[in-house]
């Protein structure tokens, strides 16, 4: 049985069973983030210090990774300072891919991703979460604006869209960026009983209340790693995505990650090399994306779920 | 080099029928969240469904005013009713009425969803209304348990209905529904998985269905549709157990609800199809069993909706009968005067013609039949003024 504040599993599992923090009394006012990983022991290390560094708490929720990201979570709040306000948990049952496979999992399974997004968002104990991915990384400019945006959000319920960009990463000295494609995305919800996640045609969504107030960061505070020699789809179970405009930003990486491995020029795209001794992820997150002139890309595509036309601008 | 089949129309409309208390208005309630166009105004909400019919009301006056004439109830359980509705087809202006008002729809919205339960009477009219129109159609068939609907009918409607009477009503309906949409781009939905997880049941009618509505829907579309579905639905107890319904009829209701399940995974199931066919001859000749069983107790009540016909049969007028409090509205003055006017066709008989009827009908008939055909005829337009298209 499910009620206000708890969720039930159909493989009546009870220990893990989501018990949301706010349905025990009012949160205080704060940011966790929350990362639900698997596998991303090479994109932590440029993810989680600018991350440690623009909230308040961080929730690392692994879900069977094999290539050691939770120890190496851990290790990294320490050295930043933050394991007081640092947590690590595992799911251990495997969630199913976006797509045709979602679509099918009842989503009060263990293995939907809407109640897994649940069961790692319920721990939650601040007024406000930040859902945060393993491989996406703050700028600069992307730290200090989260930093003042958290003491901005105190008095008011806001959802607010962190406009995200593509960082290919061909290796530790070459990268290339995409100036034809952004994604807008709300990554930062207040914490309550009307920011539930519920199941979605392609994937998990999360939902709103009628009158949500909306907040569009400027570009230009995070991007998202993509390898050029990783399989950035294994997370989707068809990569049919011509299909509809919500799976937009896939078509375009597919376009864009095939070009680049083929080695052909494609419009939009530009190569960038790290100086010598940099690692290009740390050179592009400290220097180049932030001397970038604004905006950096000049065409929004309409995107899925950018919320309503007009919102309030940063 | 494309196929013309290929072409998505630019206007689709989607249908949804099925049984009363089977979550039609779940279902049209989703679609209308998801992006569908319901014409305006619906039906207003009342607390057998809290959440609102998603019924457009000139298409529940419109029906409600063809069944009166053809002396048809929405639940009619008799086998005939079929070709009395079946009849408006051949009807200008019943057709041109709903071609008027369904054109100024489609210039509102390119995709329509239209329910109401007694759309399946008339579903032929509104499929070469719609192609006439340009828009090609879909019909999403709701599905639920037999005893779930007779239960929950009893529970929100009353009446003088009996179970039986239900259940017989709901087979009659399934048969036909079943029948009539062979042809159709047709899905069955089971209601309890509409409840259960209506995201896959719903982007599996939009990839079935072509539906680009659904298949293009936005995260605030499902956002909204989540909000509509009620989490309190759930499905009621069912059973034969707690009904009083006869073993012939509960056996039929139970194939026919086996033959509609398997539907539900393939709406061209043969084999599921010839049960449906075999079901529904054994209906109608337990029917017309039954009616000759009751026709002592039909004559006895002295009904005035009794007749007989000219072979002597009797002729059952259910049009005085109960009118099911499901959103039912059928009065003139819900009907703007043009339409009044395109419907006055398919009206039952009234002034001067009823009188006549009246009075042509005390005369027996082995005297009446004595008058050669096309002078009746002649006579009848004399008295009452030619109408056309009757």
């Amino acid at each position: 049985m499910s009620s206000p504040g708890q969720m039930a599993n159909r493989e009546q599992r009870h220990d893990f069973d989501v018990h949301w923090s706010w349905a025990e009394g009012p949160t205080p006012h704060g940011m966790t983030a929350v990362l639900r990983v698997k596998n991303e022991a090479r994109s932590l290390p440029f993810a989680l210090p600018p991350l440690i560094r623009a909230v308040d708490r961080i929730i690392v929720v692994d879900n069977g990774s094999d290539d050691g990201t939770p120890e190496l979570a851990t290790e990294l709040a320490e050295r930043h300072g933050a394991s007081d306000r640092f947590e690590v948990r595992s799911y251990p049952f495997s969630v199913s891919r976006c797509g045709p496979e979602h679509l099918h999992t009842p989503p009060d399974s263990l293995h939907s991703l809407a109640y897994f997004y649940n069961w790692s968002f319920s721990g939650v104990r601040t007024s406000y979460s930040l859902k945060w991915d393993g491989d996406m990384v703050l700028t600069e400019i992307g730290v200090k604006a989260l930093r003042t945006l958290n003491w901005q959000l105190e008095p008011v319920d806001v959802v607010v869209i962190i406009p995200r960009h593509p960082l290919y990463v061909a290796d530790e000295k070459t990268a290339y960026f995409d100036f034809e494609y952004i994604n807008l995305e709300p990554f930062i919800f207040p914490n309550g009983p009307e920011y539930t996640y519920v199941k979605a045609f392609d994937w998990e969504l999360r939902m709103l209340p009628e009158e949500t107030r909306w907040l569009r960061m400027q570009q230009g505070l995070q991007f998202e790693l993509k390898w050029l020699d990783a399989d950035e789809f294994d997370h989707w179970s068809s990569t049919d995505f011509d299909k509809s405009n919500r799976t937009l930003r896939k078509r375009r990486e597919v376009e864009v990650i095939d070009a680049l491995v083929a080695g052909r020029d494609i419009p939009g795209i530009t190569r960038i090399d790290a100086p010598p001794g940099r690692h290009v992820v740390d050179y592009v997150r400290t220097e180049w994306m932030d001397r970038l002139p604004r905006p950096i890309v000049h065409s929004v595509p309409p995107e899925e779920d950018a919320g309503p036309t007009g919102e309030e601008n940063a | 080099m494309t196929d013309a089949t290929d072409l998505v129309p630019d206007r689709r409309i989607v249908f949804v029928a099925g049984s009363g208390r089977s979550g039609t208005s779940l279902m049209a309630g989703i679609l209308r969240e998801l992006g569908f166009h319901v014409p305006q105004p619906e039906v207003t909400a009342d607390p057998t469904n809290p959440k609102g019919f998603a019924e457009p009301q000139w298409v529940v006056d419109y029906h409600a005013r063809l069944l009166r004439a053809a002396r048809v109830h929405p639940s009619d359980a008799r086998p005939s009713a079929w070709f009395e509705t079946g009849k408006f087809l051949n009807r200008l202006r019943a057709r041109n009425a709903l071609e008027r008002w369904l054109g100024q729809q489609l210039e509102i919205s390119t995709d329509l969803v239209v329910k109401d339960p007694r759309l399946i009477w008339f579903l032929p009219i509104w499929q070469q209304c719609a192609s006439e129109l340009g828009a090609r159609t879909a019909v999403v068939t709701m599905l639920r348990d037999p005893t779930e609907v007779v239960v929950s009918k009893q529970r929100s409607y009353g009446g003088r209905l009996t179970t039986t009477s239900r259940t017989a009503g709901w087979l009659n309906l399934m048969f036909y529904t079943e029948r009539s949409t062979r042809d159709a781009n047709r899905a069955f939905v089971r209601y309890s998985d509409l409840l259960e997880d209506w995201t896959s049941v719903v982007a599996d009618l939009g990839d079935r269905l072509n539906q680009p509505v659904i298949i293009g829907a936005t995260s605030s579309a499902m956002r909204a549709a989540h909000n509509f579905v009620d989490p309190g639905l759930r499905r009621s107890p069912s059973g034969w157990d707690q009904l009083e319904v006869p073993l012939r009829l509960r056996e039929l209701a139970d194939e026919v609800s086996g033959a509609l399940d398997r539907l539900a995974d393939d709406p061209s199931d043969a084999d599921a199809q010839q049960r449906m066919d075999a079901a529904r001859v054994g209906y109608s000749a337990l029917y017309e069993e039954a009616e000759g069983i009751a026709l002592s107790s039909i004559l006895a009540a002295g009904s005035p909706n009794v007749r007989r016909r000219a072979d002597g049969q009797p002729v059952t007028d259910p049009s005085g009968a109960e009118q099911e409090a499901d959103g039912l509205a059928d009065s003139d003055d819900s009907l703007a005067s043009s339409d009044r006017a395109a419907l006055s066709a398919v009206d039952p008989p009234t002034g001067p013609e009823r009188a006549i009827d009246r009075f042509v009908h005390r005369i027996p008939h082995r005297y009446r039949e004595r008058i050669p055909v096309g002078l009746r005829a002649k006579l009848r337009r004399n008295a009452v003024g030619e109408r056309e298209d009757r």
